[in-house]
């Protein structure tokens, strides 16, 4: 007999599905956004940063919205992890936001400035580079996982006042998620970003443009950084985590090793693509080792949300609350899907550093 | 002052009402200028009047930089529940996370979805195509608004659920979603947004003509929103009302600490029916030192009958009481503002009427121009200390009644919450400044009255699709009388 509470994991497993998705839109797409930032840092005037700002100016904020999207799954669809995993993660989350802000005002106010237009320029771009390496630092801490305690989140200060719960919370303190491993993943992600960042602005201006001249080098450069990147974070991650040591070595090696070889053919031919300049089939194979690795990810984290923390089962809701998400807002994830992605047809192209910077 | 008031959970309080205040300072203006861009984007279609596209065009410009912002501090928010008060965040989360989930999918990306269509989207699709843009982030905004305001009030009158195992379970979503204070409390903040909108237009519109620049455009602007005024503000009155008497029922203690009635019987036995006009409560929270009071006002107000039974805070427990300063004097500048702004709506009204509402009859009276102009800064602060009272009047309870707003707060250190605090303290005031600093700037260069109408073939090659180098191959949705 399959019993409501059967329901309700397969609901949540579906969920957590969902949620890979919603994520791997964030990083994709907001990935090669925040790269291009990245990339801005080292722009020699303002008319390159405003080009480039320009460039994704009509689509940056339905790119970046994904990550907002994949906060209210998280927090529809588990609470549980949502209550408790930002809580651990406040400082990284911290510093991600703080990039955001900087970015998503930058935007606006670059265009209509005149004396401050380098102040807003620099905002941007450094937004840029702080809201990867937030979002990588945050990543990183939560593969290493984090202490809970039922019982008062902040006992200490009001003694005697409380209410039993049985509901476990955080109970580490706020420097808990600072490890090397962390710290490395941080810059880890911005080098992935800076990478699709380089691949998007090469596809996005014309052949022989400054901009795309430029953005080939950083590209080249930034595919050898990444590789080592996946190399050491694939060492590093086999070493202190048992959950993935012991399943890539496990009676499934194989698929593993399959996949591994995928994920190496996709790198291949986007580089190829790349030296070609085939600039936007060599983004769209970058993506696919993005979007392998990030699937590699979850299958390995399986049946965890959070390594060692909360597994998919122990953090669903209530059946009846997983079940009315399920019918009302399922539908709407391809809806989302179909006008974003009419939104960026719209603003398909290539560009010049010129032509954008006068429109902007 | 409460006991379980401890540093660390006021701190906690203070970075969350920090970035909520921050926050509310955009969308609201957001949602109500996105309805009136539309009607502006309609006028212009229909009448084919270029005045109307040119005002669009110009208020536009705020809209964005002032939704830049808001996207700004908005991401925050959703982040916020999680970082600071994440028990809260667990127990509430099968009801409050999955309507907060609803409203990224069904509003936030919604609305990023069409707002690049909407802003930049001039010249790359169709006219239709770009109203149906305009439409849809109108929408999606208003919709928005709908969600934060349902689970909002839920935490006001947590209606549809019981609390089991520490969480909250939903029993009937249908009282849970439409709770009490919902009913009253989504119309009333959906009128503030549109009555701030509005008052912000004709704020600026108001400043052009005392300046005497583009003075008739803009009195083309200043007269349907005039009248628009005096249909809302008096709605909003009423919409205000309605939701005092439902807190007076749902929530006794807020409605007793908004208008610091302490006692619900006078010494001699008779029901208290005094409505202060100013007070000053005692250490003690259970009496004022120093009151004006008006007799029967308060009953009349909130039961409106002469000597209705109002409860007071002496029928609660010393710790189930909120602070009343805040409530109490917050909801007195609100209101007061109501009425002004509703006196403001009737005399431009008086003024149409008359017939002097022209550019230069206007002048003649500056001070009508003048209080208008300064009317654009007054919904705002209605608005803070609207939600001021509103969330102050809840105290000590972060889910009325059910959980208490210590057994919510994150595990967190002093030291954590000052850092978010100083953080956003400064992000925040730069983005508050920064956005003020270019409304100004965009509101002295005035509004672009050269630049060809869409559809007319741009010189700029980089206006068009692709910077001109490829065209959409689709076929347009056009309106007929496009060409």
């Amino acid at each position: 007999m399959l019993g409501l509470e059967h329901v309700a994991t397969t609901l949540t497993t579906w969920w957590w599905l969902l949620l890979s998705l919603i994520f791997l839109f964030y990083i994709g797409l907001d990935g090669a956004d925040l790269g291009a930032g990245v990339f801005a840092l080292f722009s020699p005037d303002e008319q390159e940063r405003g080009a480039i700002m320009a460039s994704m100016a009509g689509i940056w904020d339905g790119n970046e919205t994904w990550l907002v999207v994949a906060g209210g799954v998280l927090f529809g669809a588990f609470p549980l992890v949502y209550g408790s995993a930002f809580n651990y993660l406040m400082i990284p989350l911290m510093i991600a936001l703080w990039g955001i802000i900087s970015r998503a005002v930058a935007f606006e106010f670059h265009v209509h400035a005149t004396g401050s237009k380098k102040f807003w320029g620099r905002a941007f771009a450094f937004g840029s580079f702080l809201a990867p390496f937030g979002a990588g630092l945050a990543l990183g801490a939560t593969l290493q996982g984090f202490p809970m305690k039922a019982g008062p989140a902040m006992a200490a200060h009001s003694p005697g006042l409380f209410v039993d719960s049985p509901v476990p919370h955080f109970s580490g303190t706020a420097l808990s998620f600072l490890t090397p491993f962390s710290v490395f993943t941080g810059f880890g992600a911005v080098i992935a970003a800076g990478l699709a960042g380089g691949l998007y602005l090469c596809a996005r201006f014309e052949p022989g443009d400054e901009i795309n001249r430029k953005a080939q080098k950083w590209t080249t450069l930034f595919s050898y950084l990444a590789l080592a990147t996946i190399v050491v974070t694939l060492i590093w991650s086999y070493s202190i985590f048992p959950w993935a040591a012991a399943k890539w070595t496990g009676a499934n090696w194989w698929v593993w090793v399959i996949w591994l070889l995928v994920i190496l053919a996709f790198a291949y031919k986007s580089m190829m693509a790349h030296a070609m300049q085939r600039d936007f089939v060599a983004l769209l194979w970058g993506e696919g080792v993005v979007a392998l690795m990030w699937f590699a990810m979850w299958a390995t984290m399986y049946p965890y949300i959070v390594p060692d923390t909360w597994t998919i089962a122990q953090a669903a809701n209530p059946a009846d609350s997983i079940a009315v998400f399920t019918l009302f807002m399922t539908g709407f994830v391809p809806v989302m899907i179909l006008y974003n992605w009419y939104q960026i047809w719209v603003f398909r192209g290539r560009y010049t550093k010129k032509a954008m910077y006068s429109s902007h | 002052m409460l006991v379980e008031n401890t540093l660390p959970i006021l701190l906690s309080r203070l970075d969350f009402a920090w970035i909520t205040s921050m926050h509310i300072l955009w969308t609201p203006l957001t949602i109500g200028v996105s309805w009136i861009l539309f009607g502006l984007e309609v006028a212009w279609l229909r009448s084919g009047d270029e005045r109307w596209y040119r005002l669009e065009r110009f208020f536009e410009k705020i809209f964005i930089v002032n939704f830049g912002a808001g996207v700004a501090t908005g991401v925050t928010m959703e982040m916020a529940f999680g970082i600071l008060y994440g028990p809260f965040s667990q127990a509430a989360g099968p009801f409050f996370g999955n309507i907060l989930g609803f409203e990224t999918i069904t509003a936030f990306m919604y609305e990023a979805g069409f707002i690049g269509l909407m802003i930049f989207g001039w010249n790359k699709i169709g006219k239709g195509m770009h109203l149906f843009a305009t439409f849809n982030v109108a929408l999606a905004s208003s919709l928005s608004a709908y969600w934060i305001l349902v689970a909002n009030s839920w935490m006001q009158t947590p209606n549809g659920v019981v609390l089991k195992d520490g969480i909250f379970q939903v029993t009937n979503w249908w009282h849970a979603i439409f709770n009490d204070n919902a009913i009253w409390g989504f119309p009333h903040m959906w009128m503030a947004t549109m009555i701030l909108g509005f008052f912000v237009l004709a704020s600026v519109s108001a400043w052009y003509v005392l300046k005497n620049r583009h003075a008739d455009l803009f009195i083309k602007m200043l007269k349907p929103t005039v009248l628009a005024l005096l249909i809302c503000t008096p709605i909003q009155i009423w919409l205000g009302d309605s939701l005092g008497t439902d807190v007076a029922h749902s929530e006794p203690t807020s409605l007793a600490a908004m208008e610091g009635h302490y006692h619900t019987y006078l010494p001699n036995g008779s029901v208290n029916t005094g409505w202060h006009l100013i007070a000053i409560p005692n250490a003690q929270n259970d009496g004022n030192v120093f009151a004006i009071t008006i007799p029967h006002v308060l009953s009349l107000l909130e039961t409106h009958t002469l000597n209705g039974k109002v409860t007071g805070l002496d029928q609660f427990a010393p710790e189930d009481r909120p602070d009343v300063w805040v409530p109490f004097y917050a909801f007195r500048v609100m209101v007061a503002i109501g009425f002004f702004l509703f006196f403001m709506a009737l005399w431009g009204t008086s003024l149409i009427l008359r017939g002097k509402f022209t550019a230069a009859e206007l002048r003649r009276r500056p001070w009508f121009l003048r209080l208008m102009v300064f009317s654009g800064f007054l919904p705002y602060l209605a608005i803070w200390t609207g939600w001021w009272t509103r969330e102050v009047g809840r105290q000590p309870w972060v889910v009325y009644g059910l959980m208490r707003t210590y057994e919510g707060v994150s595990h967190m250190g002093i030291g954590q919450e000052i850092a978010w605090f100083a953080g956003y303290i400064a992000f925040e005031l730069s983005v508050w400044a920064g956005a003020w600093y270019f409304f100004s700037k965009i509101i002295r260069k005035g509004p672009d009255l050269d630049s060809p109408l869409p559809g007319a073939h741009a010189p700029n090659e980089a206006a068009e699709a692709g910077g001109g180098l490829a065209t959409p191959s689709f076929a347009k949705p056009v309106l007929r009388h496009e060409r």
